[in-house]
């Protein structure tokens, strides 16, 4: 294993991480969409059954495959987990360069990030999911609004160091609008820092909605989210069928700890500050 | 990272540490009670959200236990005396009169007059609840224990009003009565912690068969702590849904009681077009066509329901009120019947396109099942209901919705609901033109000129005898009716079993046909439960 690690050098090994991990994401999403309604149809006579070879997973009281639905719900929270990152990174952007104006906005959006970091995450999103009118779009709603404040914060600081820099100082006294400045010197610094808070905020969007699901305001329980298959397997704990749970719980887990890798690495290979670090 | 494992082993330990600690202090809190053999811990549900006001409700499913009724059923059916000595009808059926027993007291000691009964029938009239008395004209005591009704229009179903409705007393009636129950039935209520518990003890001046308990105690525990309780032997009565039901308990029993808590789909009856005061879209093409609901009801494996959904805890059901004294039984109908079901909606013109759904005249064979989300049971009915349908080739595609959507839905589209009534007022709550959009009732629009003839002509009779024969003709009277061999506006499919879990020494009883959910039904024969020699 040593030898392996130290034949490759830190940058070789950062991007086979990557490619792994995308791998693996591109390995759900595939079997997540190739798995027909035929695959989660009812066979009474098969249900509740342990997990086996024919049944990796085991099957729930309506004898439906538990892999299957696991994937479904896998793919689903990935379609969520992926709208509500690339709206809040928006968010984010958005905020910061507003926040680059003046002082005054500034202030306000420096308030902003404060109030919306005050409240609970879960309070605010259950609260915005279910005033939207809740399922798909409530989730993504309630999602992509309280997942920018931490990156917008981190932007913002970035956008403050570079304008106070002298090339961005010498545009503004030639005269340049500050769309142009923005569009030329901020937004080309922030994309990176940008794109890794995205892939980063990929497994907060993905595990808080596996958590209003499952408390009962999020997706409709058509859809078999995880949070919807960890939520019914409740009610059949007691009766000992822990495979309804444990699987999806485990998968869940897996996906959001593959992002997790996923974002780091990418942190590593275009952020140079953070390149030496890990 | 090591770290972070450390940090999470550390959390887990404390958690563990933390969960067991609660449920050892619980159990203390229980055991005592063990000992003391005439008390009982039951854990059945059914937490009044209105409280125990019977003017408003309270009791209408099964026993109001605080009070007790003019009438009542025996384990039959048959209707017997309660606080009533005698009734008598008039020739006209407009002009009820009943004699009460002069004995009786409420639990605080007063004597129970004609006038309490009169203040009761009054105070439930325009409490504006589900309690219809629109019907009453008015109520009046000739002397102390004798109570006379007047009704508009003669019906015959007043009589269940006396059945369940809990008489008050006028004496002790307030704004806080529905936490203070004071009645004249076998117990009282002594504590009530909300959301937790309550505690009643024997009446002592309950003029019935004296109870072998003076003591119960009803806890409201979610579905598995109820369970939990009842494995760590904490509980005497505990009600358990089908999913716990095969599992072995020691020390316990599982009683399974046969029920009118039917589930079925409701079809709109009509096309689409209408609305209705609110708005709400009226109608739907698919289900207006009767091939498509015959065809379900007869290619629908009720069984399969049974087995699949409840476990086997539950029968098929045919009608709202399977095996009530009303039901008719000629509305069992030959189902699982695949090929009969094609051949129907073949003869209608519904035929299959490339997908294998039907289509008839562009229209295609599908819609949207709904039913109320988080009711586990409705909800793997409606998926099975809808894998029956593929080879019938109608798509039908499920949603669960909350009540308050459903709402608004229920008259386009089908809902998965549930009914079972002691009262044959239900039916005709169900299925009257009078009734359409009114509350949940009938709200497929379904109007039958023939059956509202034989349920007016019910209401009219003036025995029990003569109504149910015309409830009877109303379901199917061999050329039409309400039931899925005439217009079938309803597939029933299957009446859930109430199981529960029962200590092995505690005797019971036979039970009568259990109604649809709420209150507690299982408490009606209270007074007969003892423990076995």
């Amino acid at each position: 294993m040593k030898g392996i690690t130290k034949k490759f050098n830190l940058r070789q090994r950062t991007i086979a991480k990557i490619i792994l991990a995308i791998l693996f994401l591109i390995a759900i999403i595939v079997s997540g969409l190739l798995i027909g309604n035929d695959k989660l149809s009812i066979q009474l006579d098969l249900k509740n059954s342990a997990p086996s070879l024919a049944h990796l997973f085991g099957t729930d009281w309506l004898g439906r495959d538990m892999l299957a639905r696991t994937l479904k719900g896998l793919t689903i929270s990935l379609g969520v987990g992926l709208l509500a990152a690339i709206l809040s990174s928006l968010i984010a952007l958005a905020f910061s360069l507003l926040a680059s104006w003046n002082k005054t906005m500034d202030a306000m959006i420096t308030w902003l990030i404060d109030m919306f970091l005050s409240v609970p995450h879960l309070v605010l999103l259950i609260l915005i999911s279910f005033a939207v009118g809740g399922g798909f779009t409530g989730v993504v709603i309630g999602l992509s609004l309280t997942h920018w404040p931490s990156l917008t914060r981190l932007l913002r600081g970035e956008v403050l160091q570079i304008k106070s820099a002298e090339y961005v100082g010498i545009s503004r006294r030639l005269g340049k609008s500050r769309w142009w400045i923005a569009r030329h010197h901020l937004i080309p610094h922030l994309l990176p820092q940008l794109f890794v808070g995205m892939v980063l905020l990929f497994p907060h969007a993905i595990l808080h909605e596996a958590a209003i699901t499952f408390l009962g305001f999020g997706l409709s329980t058509e859809q078999p989210a995880i949070g919807i298959i960890l939520s019914e397997s409740m009610r059949y704990l007691s009766t000992g069928m822990w495979w309804l749970a444990f699987f999806p719980g485990l998968s869940l887990l897996i996906m959001v700890g593959i992002f997790d890798i996923l974002g780091k690495n990418i942190r590593k290979l275009i952020d140079p500050f953070h390149g030496q670090k890990g | 990272m090591k770290k972070n494992l450390l940090f999470i082993t550390v959390t887990l330990l404390f958690s563990i540490l933390l969960l067991s600690a609660c449920s050892s202090t619980d159990e203390t809190g229980q055991q005592d009670n063990q000992q003391v053999k005439d008390e009982l811990i039951l854990a059945i549900g059914g937490e009044p959200e209105d409280g125990f006001d019977p003017t408003t409700g309270w009791g209408r499913y099964g026993s109001p236990l605080f009070q007790s009724t003019l009438l009542k059923y025996d384990k039959d059916f048959n209707i017997k005396n309660d606080l009533a000595t005698d009734y008598n009808v008039s020739e006209d059926g407009k002009t009820w009169t009943v004699e009460i027993r002069e004995d009786v007291k409420f639990s605080d000691g007063e004597a129970l007059t004609a006038d309490d009964v009169v203040f009761t029938f009054e105070t439930a009239k325009t409490s504006g609840s589900v309690i219809d008395l629109s019907n009453l004209e008015k109520v009046e005591s000739s002397d102390d224990h004798t109570v006379q009704f007047t009704l508009i229009e003669p019906a015959s179903t007043f009589i269940y009003l006396l059945v369940s409705t809990g008489i008050v007393p006028e004496h002790a009636y307030d704004d806080a009565y529905n936490e203070n129950p004071i009645g004249s039935g076998p117990f009282t209520l002594v504590q009530w912690d909300k959301g937790q518990q309550i505690i009643v003890e024997e009446n002592p001046y309950y003029y019935g068969e004296k109870p072998s308990f003076t003591k119960l105690t009803f806890l409201f525990l979610a579905e598995d702590a109820a369970f939990a309780a009842a494995k760590a032997g904490e509980v005497d009565v505990v009600s358990v849904p089908p999913t716990f039901a095969k599992e072995e308990v020691s020390g316990m029993e599982l009683i399974k009681l046969d029920t009118v808590d039917n589930r079925g789909v409701m079809f709109p009856y009509v096309p689409a077009g209408e609305v209705t005061d609110n708005g709400a879209p009226i109608g739907n093409d698919v289900t207006a066509d009767i091939a498509i609901r015959k065809a379900i009801n007869v290619g629908v494996d009720r069984q399969a329901f049974v087995d699949g959904v409840v476990e086997g805890f539950g029968t098929p059901a045919y009608s709202v009120a399977d095996n009530m004294p009303w039901w008719n039984a000629d509305t069992v109908i030959e189902d699982n019947d695949v090929e009969k079901a094609k051949q129907i909606l073949d003869e209608a013109g519904w035929k299959e396109n490339e997908d294998g759904i039907r289509e008839k005249d562009g229209l295609t064979a599908e819609f949207t099942l709904l039913y109320p989300a988080g009711d586990q049971i409705r909800q793997s009915l409606s998926i099975l209901f809808a894998d029956m349908m593929k080879p019938l080739g109608i798509d039908v595609s499920t949603e669960g919705k909350s009540w308050n959507e459903l709402e608004t839905l229920m008259f386009s589209n089908p809902v998965m609901m549930g009914w079972g009534s002691h009262d044959p007022i239900e039916m005709y709550n169900l299925y009257s033109s009078e009734t359409r959009v009114i509350g949940y009732y009938n709200a497929n629009y379904y109007a039958n000129d023939v059956v509202d003839e034989y349920m007016n002509q019910a209401l009219h009779a003036t025995t029990e005898e003569e109504a149910n024969s015309y409830w009877q003709k109303a379901q199917w009277d061999g050329e039409t009716g309400f039931s899925a061999q005439g217009d079938a506006p309803w597939a029933w499919l299957v009446n859930i079993q109430h199981l529960y879990f029962v200590n092995e020494d505690l005797e019971i009883g036979k039970q009568k046909l259990q109604p649809h959910g709420h209150g507690w039904p299982v408490t009606d024969f209270i007074e007969q439960w003892h423990w076995k020699e």
